[in-house]
């Protein structure tokens, strides 16, 4: 009896969460190899050896590389900063609450406030236009689908940040951080040797596997790219995207080669932080 | 006889953690059973309360094989280690959990209740959530929740385990009483010498699936892998 | 540092925080803020107001939201904590636990575009249903995920006494283990309603343009330079969930990625 609800709950649990993943993987490879869709023309290795060849699929995962290292690097930095040095006072207060509020705003929400913010037209341009700073629209310079992906970044790290400040102060808390930090103090360490010998590295070893999910979220991000991107390079849900809906139907295999080769570094990358080490559930933080 | 147990075999993965094993128990007694750690007496209890199945072997309550009845009934109460009061229940509710099951008629819930929380002298606690209680406060009303429902054999898992030696003291003078009020049958495990001998009418030992059983304490006392002998020789020695 | 700086720079961090809120909230009252204006040079309630007449069936984009959401969290939520229980008992709950991360850290809108011709064969794509499923492929595994780190030994004990005080499988659950779990499965629920309430990419796939949840609107608008219905649809999007979180921010927040 209680075999026979495990196994139901076992291909319950295989048919909804990897069978459409393996299912989705084999596909993207054989419309990629010319096997399968309305592309179909029997096996050929000329749709990878067009997308491997242009420097077009390399710059794109390059450039999601650079987004999300550097927004995370960002966000990382300030909630770490803030944490450290503001943590014990903060489990009360109007603040405690309203921390929480950013978690309450979509990806795509945030990529519309970054255009209504930093656009030529946007609020901080009319700002510096009425402060006499710039005497027409266009002198205001381009923050959004800019080639550095300032507006990306930028709407990636007010996302993250809230984020990792919540998820940090619950590490705090839980791992009874205050007291360590007076421990440390009593045996002689100052303020910056407390942040370099115990905080810090308290912190990180707990949030390290967050860093790569999240790494993968922002690598993978369609929204804020979608709205906020330039024409190239793109990030790379949305380079694949634009070649799917393309009307030339010999740009759909080699969408499906970006696919293929962006479901295996996500397969690899979650292989290689699990096999380090297991992670963690706390749920009450 | 109450409960007879016939060649109980268990094996987990290969590894055999009940070893053909076989005793009897008659109505109204206790029997101890000490072991150390690891040695299957968990795994035991957990069969004869149904909750995991044996490999092999019969088990027969009051005469009747009861091997294919399912746990819940059994009418066997298995208590565990520490006391698992339920937590989003009080003191009450927790007691009064076996009779609420049965749909029982409120007012007759109300008075057997607080009948079973007086005998517990845990008036005062009535309405207390689980974790405002003390170690001892907690494991009487674990036992008031079994009680309640009459079972026909209880069966304690180290129930003192937890509790510092005086309450643990307090709570065996306690379970002797009330084992006797209610003519308790019972298998108490523990890894206590002493209370082995204090909680039992007869005492079982258990190594590495193996039982043995002493009918009398004296043959308990001088079986040489018991340990009591020893314990002897060294308050002799100390006093010398 | 003086109590009055203090006082300030936390003021300016509760600016900060809720500018946005309020900068969305006041688009979405005006119908004219053009550049160079810095606040808008009329407030009008219009736009909301259309809300509830025409409006391009904003009001009806906001249920069929509503309906997506709450079903794929309330269907996700309740299989995840009965398969959760079972799973973890396995041997191999660490591979499941594993393979339960890989859904949702997809990339949504890759996701469906590997699976869209599974959706079009099975007649799942341009409705709800199929929008539903498509969703639910993302937040079952995630809850999974979260329940079988859930149930340990206490609890199944917990259910082994019930057990053997006389009660059924049944009454187990409904007296004691989804009383005790409460809190689990609401946090549970709040985080999968809220992947699918932000969920755009694999939506905008699998429903063809045709099912038109909030977010899907949102981006509509954006591209047809209407910004203020933009942003009435914003606050369509933001004010569930922030509502969810003023009443019980412990519960919603866990890992939303």
């Amino acid at each position: 009896m209680k075999n026979k609800s495990q196994s139901f709950w076992l291909s319950l649990f295989f048919a909804v969460s990897v069978l459409p993943v393996v299912a989705g993987f084999v596909y993207a490879l054989l419309y990629s190899f010319g096997l399968a869709g309305v592309y179909e023309i029997g096996f050929t290795l000329k749709n990878w050896a067009a997308i491997l060849s242009s420097p077009e699929i390399i710059n794109s995962f390059l450039f999601s590389f650079y987004i999300a290292v550097v927004s995370i690097s960002i966000a990382l930095f300030v909630a770490l900063w803030f944490v450290i040095n503001y943590g014990a006072h903060f489990d009360k207060g109007i603040l405690s609450y309203v921390i929480y509020f950013p978690l309450s705003i979509p990806a795509i929400v945030a990529a519309f406030f970054i255009i209504q913010l930093l656009s030529k037209s946007g609020l901080i341009s009319r700002i510096f236009f009425n402060l006499n700073l710039i005497d027409n629209i266009n002198s205001f310079p381009d923050l959004v689908n800019d080639n550095l992906g300032i507006g990306i970044i930028l709407a990636h790290t007010l996302l993250a940040i809230p984020f990792f400040i919540i998820f940090l102060l619950g590490l705090y808390h839980s791992q009874n951080l205050e007291n360590l930090k007076q421990l440390s103090f009593t045996l002689g360490a100052d303020k910056k040797q407390t942040t370099k010998r115990v905080l810090l590295p308290i912190l990180l070893n707990k949030v390290y596997p967050t860093i790569i999910l999240y790494f993968i979220f922002v690598l993978s991000s369609y929204e804020i790219p979608l709205l906020l991107g330039q024409q190239y390079p793109q990030m790379v849900s949305v380079f694949a995207v634009r070649k799917l809906q393309r009307f030339d139907l010999a740009d759909i295999p080699q969408a499906y080669v970006i696919i293929s080769v962006y479901v295996l570094i996500v397969i690899v990358s979650l292989f290689i932080l699990f096999r380090k080490r297991k992670l963690e559930y706390d749920f009450d933080n | 006889m109450l409960l007879e147990c016939k060649n109980i075999s268990k094996a987990f993965k290969s590894e055999n953690v009940l070893n053909n094993l076989s005793f009897y128990l008659e109505e109204h007694k206790t029997l101890s059973i000490l072991g150390k750690s690891g040695c299957g007496k968990t795994t035991l209890l957990k069969i004869i309360s149904g909750i995991i199945q044996t490999d092999n072997g019969d088990i027969y309550l009051r005469g009747n094989r009861i091997n294919d009845i399912p746990v819940n009934k059994r009418n066997i109460v298995y208590l565990y280690q520490e006391p698992l009061l339920f937590p989003h229940l009080n003191v009450f509710e927790n007691i009064a959990f076996s009779l609420r099951l049965k749909k029982i008629d409120d007012q007759l819930v109300r008075t057997k209740t607080d009948e079973m929380i007086e005998h517990l002298e845990l008036t005062e606690q009535k309405v207390k959530m689980p974790h405002q209680l003390s170690g001892g406060q907690k494991q009487r009303a674990a036992f008031g929740r079994a009680l309640i429902i009459n079972p026909v054999l209880l069966l304690l898992d180290e129930p003192f385990g937890n509790l510092d030696s005086s309450t643990r003291e307090s709570m065996q003078n306690f379970y002797s009483k009330i084992a006797n009020e209610y003519k308790i049958t019972s298998i108490f495990v523990t890894h206590d010498l002493k209370e082995a001998i204090i909680m039992g009418d007869k005492i079982g030992l258990m190594e590495k699936g193996k039982l043995t059983i002493f009918n009398y304490v004296d043959d308990f006392i001088n079986h040489p892998d018991t340990g009591v002998s020893k314990e002897i020789d060294f308050w002799k020695k100390l006093r010398n | 540092m003086t109590l009055i700086t203090k006082k300030l720079i936390k003021s300016l961090g509760i600016f900060l925080i809720l500018f946005p809120f309020l900068f969305l909230l006041g688009l979405s009252f005006s119908t004219n803020w053009r550049f160079p204006s810095i606040l808008p040079l009329e407030i009008t309630p219009d736009n909301w107001l259309g809300l509830f007449s025409f409006s391009g069936n904003l009001f009806e984009s906001f249920i069929l939201s509503i309906v997506i959401s709450v079903s794929v969290g309330l269907l996700s939520t309740f299989t995840g904590f009965l398969a959760g229980k079972y799973i973890s008992e396995t041997i191999i709950r660490e591979k499941i636990i594993f393979l339960s991360y890989l859904p949702y850290t997809l990339s949504p809108v890759l996701y469906a575009a590997s699976i869209y011709y599974y959706f079009v064969y099975f007649n799942l794509t341009g409705n709800i249903i199929g929008v539903i499923v498509g969703q639910i492929l993302i937040t079952f595994p995630f809850s999974i995920n979260l329940f079988t780190g859930y149930w340990n030994s206490s609890i199944k004990n917990l259910e082994n006494l019930v057990l053997t005080l006389g009660g059924t499988k049944l009454q187990s659950y409904l007296k004691v283990l989804i009383p005790i779990s409460k809190r689990m499965l609401l946090i549970v629920f709040f985080q999968t309603f809220i992947i699918s309430w932000f969920e755009y990419g694999l939506t905008t796939i699998i429903g063809v343009g045709k099912i038109q949840t909030l977010t899907i609107r949102v981006y509509q608008f954006i591209n047809e330079a209407n910004y203020y219905y933009a942003a009435l649809s914003s606050c369509l999007l933001i004010i569930p969930p922030a509502f969810l979180l003023w009443f019980n921010k412990k519960y919603v927040f866990r890992k939303i990625i």
